[in-house]
């Protein structure tokens, strides 16, 4: 049995699944959907061959039934390999697929390679402080790829829509409201620059030059953990690292961060990393292609009248 | 010999750090510019059971003993000593209750104050006293049953909070030294306003004013003429947490060298590179080890001891190295920071200045010498 | 009720140090993770807030007992732990622990972090809440208990879903639900005390799985950057424009 599943609520994700599958190279790739024919429309006017659920007994926000549906799509189509996004829906359901479909699983993959005639794939591990290199064992394969690792699949005219009948137990999960999140809903995994804010910016009203600077840059503003959780300057939508956003820009203008793992881990792939920093022996200094040893508070406005 | 510290251990101590970090932190310049400990840190130290570690569970402390004391005393004092100093002068009171009061004086007093709901104080120091209590002038004379206080004791440490104070007065009738327990702000209580002193601010130094204060016979704290074994009790077992406020102000000058000798640089290189700022690393990082082991041990005796005479010495010899050390190593601390250690906005003035009392306060350094020097050569 | 906490014993991530790009983890003291501390504190909340217990469940080394202390200091009631020696792998994990939760009378809620410390695939709670055939909402950073009902907020990347869910439900809680709160001395003095249970992984009655993964191998990345130290802001941003990020509005 060959072949593989591909799943996300976002339709952009799906187009990077597709470039993935591809390349994997395991037999026919099928896109699931569930409880949206305009999704699944658009997926197949995209060239991609779409299973379409149509099951008003089940909802997108129930795990357990999204699972399900992944799952018994899967056994039906004969597919052994399941890919789903590694944005929290994608992680949050690929333990349960994998668990119903008894296959081995990894999360936040960015990408894989032929080990030995086996897929093996590569994600962060130790809190980013190192990359494991893992292969799954078990004859169904449970992947959540990482946004952004691989590029969205080019249209094709191939698309073709098929409904899939399953078999969905009643949910234990009601949606009493969504809320979009207020006002903030920056890309930074879609930004081409990005200007971060570190520990190291001491003063709130210093914000306003970064501003300007990642203005003049055409830049994003990121920012560390504790600029966001701690001293609550960003929106957390704007931390990376770990436990934020992993990016991988065309440049990183890092301000004042000193570059623990769980940090760097976010922006270590950019094509271009500066650090700007007052610690000479900073770690992030160490993984940056462009160093300058300054205080920011004199650095800062400098760089608003060189940039401007 | 076990040098490692328990689960236990390792997780008060964390406990004490990471509240210094996340509460003490944020407000060290505010205590060190206004000289007192904002009333929510008081009530976040209460809350983790800093106020009674030492008590006994029975009295409504933590029973934790005295190595725990000193392991969180020293991460509090490394962000603030403040905090730290009045911790110290309240197990010191407390001690001297849990140990020498009655059992109903136990009930009436400890619960309270192990839960940090009171504050307690030990108040034996004179405007013309040192360390001499034969020099004692404070007086009291029975009358009934109660004794009519009059005096004035000098530099005592959280005499303006609310809770018992353990204070030593010559009974008229023997002509000795007694211990009473008295409730700070009673009638005739009063305090003078804080000295401005050079270091530890927040904990703050008053003149206590005694004016025929009435303190109840049943609050004489062991027998009547008899109060010398619980000053002597005091003067060691006060020094468990002086030591452990300058082994936090010794840790806090060796954190500050090496964060500062990685950030500054000379001629495009951090100074840590230089060998004479390695030394001075080096050296610091000696005298932190020197005075970490001899502060737990003291802590470790404390525990066990039963001969307070031997302990006396043990505390002598601890309190002048850790004292001394503390200096030493601000001082080189300093030297790391060059000019800009005067400056401040850097935290090693403040660690500087702090470091200074330690070996003025609780018996002067050269006192603890003598001590030490005529036991080893009796 | 009972709430189970599942948290994961990991090696301090911040005392781990990488020689010839492997990282050293021996002698590394064992910990527990952060947002398992917040999954915690949640459900140390919830207690405070209705009838019930808090047990927390772990899979660990033989220190397990040791390092789930922390767990019984900050809130926890009891402790039902097993041994395992060696690594374990997230089906592995979640067959160990469906197994000990199963052992335990009127579980109401099971909270998870969202991730652990050191490995972060987010897998165990949606395994266990599969295996236990349970309800789940993931990234939750609220929780509301009104009966036999959580009301939970789960928190995606660009919206909030208000959500109920049937208990007893499996919950992973992200690190922003709350602040873990600091032990007090008594707390952690009596965490010893505290009754626990310690097992060896075949006194589960489970069989556990092969390792459904393989790691081929697990190093530090490799990062060659120029390191080019510039000394002034001119030449900065001379270097942006020779890479071709000029400035400009």
């Amino acid at each position: 049995m060959a072949g593989t599943l591909i799943f996300s609520e976002n339709p952009a994700l799906v187009l990077e699944l597709a470039t993935a599958a591809l390349e994997m190279d395991s037999g026919p790739v099928y896109a699931l959907v569930i409880n949206n024919g305009p999704q699944a429309e658009k997926l197949s006017n995209h060239g991609l061959a779409v299973l379409s659920v149509d099951e008003p007994g089940m909802s997108s926000f129930d795990t357990a039934g999204c699972a399900q549906a992944v799952a018994q799509t899967a056994g039906q189509k004969d597919l052994s390999m399941v890919l789903l996004s590694s944005d929290r829906r994608g992680k949050e359901l690929a333990g349960r697929v994998a668990e119903a479909m008894h296959a081995g699983c990894l999360t936040d993959v960015k990408g894989f390679s032929l080990e030995g005639g086996q897929l093996a794939f590569t994600r962060n591990s130790l809190g980013g402080a190192t990359l494991a290199t893992q292969a799954i064992k078990t004859p169904a394969q449970v992947v959540a790829v990482s946004p952004r690792a691989f590029a969205p699949i080019a249209p094709t005219a191939t698309g073709s829509i098929e409904a899939v009948k399953i078999n969905v137990p009643a949910s234990a999960v009601k949606l009493v409201e969504t809320r979009s999140k207020a006002g903030d809903t920056v890309d930074l995994q879609a930004a081409e620059r990005l200007v971060v804010v570190g520990q190291g910016v001491e003063d709130q009203s210093d914000l306003a030059l970064v501003e300007q600077v990642a203005q003049a840059l055409k830049a994003e503003i990121g920012c560390s953990k504790p600029v966001a959780t701690d001293k609550k300057w960003y929106p957390e939508e704007r931390i990376i690292g770990l436990s934020g956003k992993i990016c991988k820009p065309a440049l990183a203008l890092i301000l004042g961060v000193s570059g623990q793992v769980q940090f760097t881990v976010g922006v270590r792939e950019a094509q271009v990393i500066v650090s700007v920093n007052n610690d000479e022996n900073a770690f992030m200094n160490k993984i940056a292609d462009y160093v300058l040893v300054a205080d920011l508070k004199e650095a800062l406005p400098e760089l608003v009248r060189q940039l401007g | 010999m076990d040098f490692n510290l328990s689960k236990e251990e390792i997780l008060i101590q964390k406990m004490a750090r990471d509240y210094a970090e996340q509460a003490i932190l944020p407000v060290a310049d505010q205590i060190e510019k206004d000289n007192r400990v904002p009333d929510d840190i008081m009530a976040g130290l209460a809350e983790l059971d800093l106020f009674g570690m030492t008590v006994p569970e029975e009295f409504g402390g933590a029973g934790a003993g005295y190595v725990p004391y000193v392991l969180a005393m020293e991460q509090i004092a490394r962000v603030s000593s403040g905090p730290a100093m009045i911790i110290s002068a309240h197990n010191l009171g407390l001690g001297a209750l849990v140990n020498f009061g009655t059992d109903e004086q136990k009930a009436k007093f400890v619960p309270q104050a192990a839960k940090g709901e009171h504050i307690a104080s030990f108040a034996f120091t004179e405007p013309g006293t040192g360390s001499d209590p034969k020099q004692l002038t404070t007086s009291a004379v029975r009358g009934g049953d109660h004794f009519v206080l009059n005096g004035t004791k000098r530099f005592i440490t959280n005499a303006s909070y609310k809770g018992p104070l353990v204070l030593f007065a010559i009974e008229a009738e023997s002509g000795q030294p007694t211990a009473f327990v008295v409730e700070k702000h009673c009638p005739g209580y009063s305090v003078s306003k804080p000295w401005s002193k050079l270091g530890w601010h927040g904990g703050d130094l008053v003149d206590i004013y005694l004016k025929d204060v009435q303190v109840p016979v049943e609050n004489v704290l062991g027998k009547i003429g008899d109060g010398y074994p619980i000053l002597q009790y005091g003067i060691a077992f006060g020094k468990i947490g002086m030591n452990s406020v300058a082994l936090g102000t010794t840790l806090a000058a060796f954190e500050l060298a090496v964060k500062y000798a990685k950030e500054k640089t000379h001629r495009g290189q951090p100074i840590a590179k230089f060998q004479a700022i390695q030394m001075k690393v080096a050296e610091i990082a000696g005298i932190y080890e020197s005075s970490r082991w001899l502060a737990y041990r003291l802590g470790f005796l404390a525990n066990n001891t039963k001969n307070y005479r031997e302990f006396a010495k043990e505390a002598a010899l601890a309190k002048w190295v850790i004292a001394r050390n503390a200096q030493e190593a601000t001082r080189i601390s300093m030297d790391v920071h060059g000019s800009y250690g005067l400056m401040e906005d850097y935290e090693i003035t403040r660690i500087y200045r702090d470091a200074a009392m330690g070996p003025q306060v609780e018996g002067v350094i050269h006192m603890q010498q003598v001590i030490l020097a005529g036991d080893i050569l009796r | 009720m009972n709430i189970v906490v599942a948290m994961k014993e990991i090696p301090d991530i911040q005392q781990i140090r990488i020689r010839n790009r492997k990282p050293v983890t021996d002698d590394v003291p064992r910990t527990l993770g952060n947002i398992d501390k917040n999954a915690l504190e949640a459900a140390v909340q919830i207690k405070e807030k209705t009838d019930s217990q808090v047990i927390v469940v772990g899979v660990g080394s033989s220190e397990v007992e040791d390092t789930f202390k922390e767990a019984l200091a900050a809130g926890g009631d009891e402790a039902r732990l097993v041994v395992w020696d060696g690594e374990l792998e997230s089906s592995q994990s979640a067959q160990l622990l469906a197994a000990l939760i199963t052992k335990i009378d009127s579980v109401g809620l099971i909270l998870f972090g969202e991730g652990s410390g050191d490995n972060y695939s987010s897998q165990v709670g949606s395994r266990v809440a599969q295996i236990l055939g349970l309800p789940q909402v993931g990234y939750v950073n609220r929780i509301e208990i009104e009966g036999s009902t959580a009301r939970v907020t789960r928190s995606l990347e660009d919206c909030e879903q208000d959500l109920e869910v049937a208990l007893p439900a499996v919950i992973m809680v992200s690190s922003d639900i709350n602040t873990a709160r600091i032990p007090s001395v008594t707390q952690i003095l009596k965490a010893g005390k505290k009754p626990k249970e310690v097992l060896a992984a075949n006194e589960l009655g489970v069989a556990i799985p092969a390792a459904q993964v393989e790691t081929i191998s697990n190093l530090a990345p490799e990062m060659e950057r120029r390191q080019i130290s510039v000394k002034t802001i001119s030449d900065l941003v001379k270097a942006l424009a020779d890479e071709g990020f000029g400035g400009g509005r």
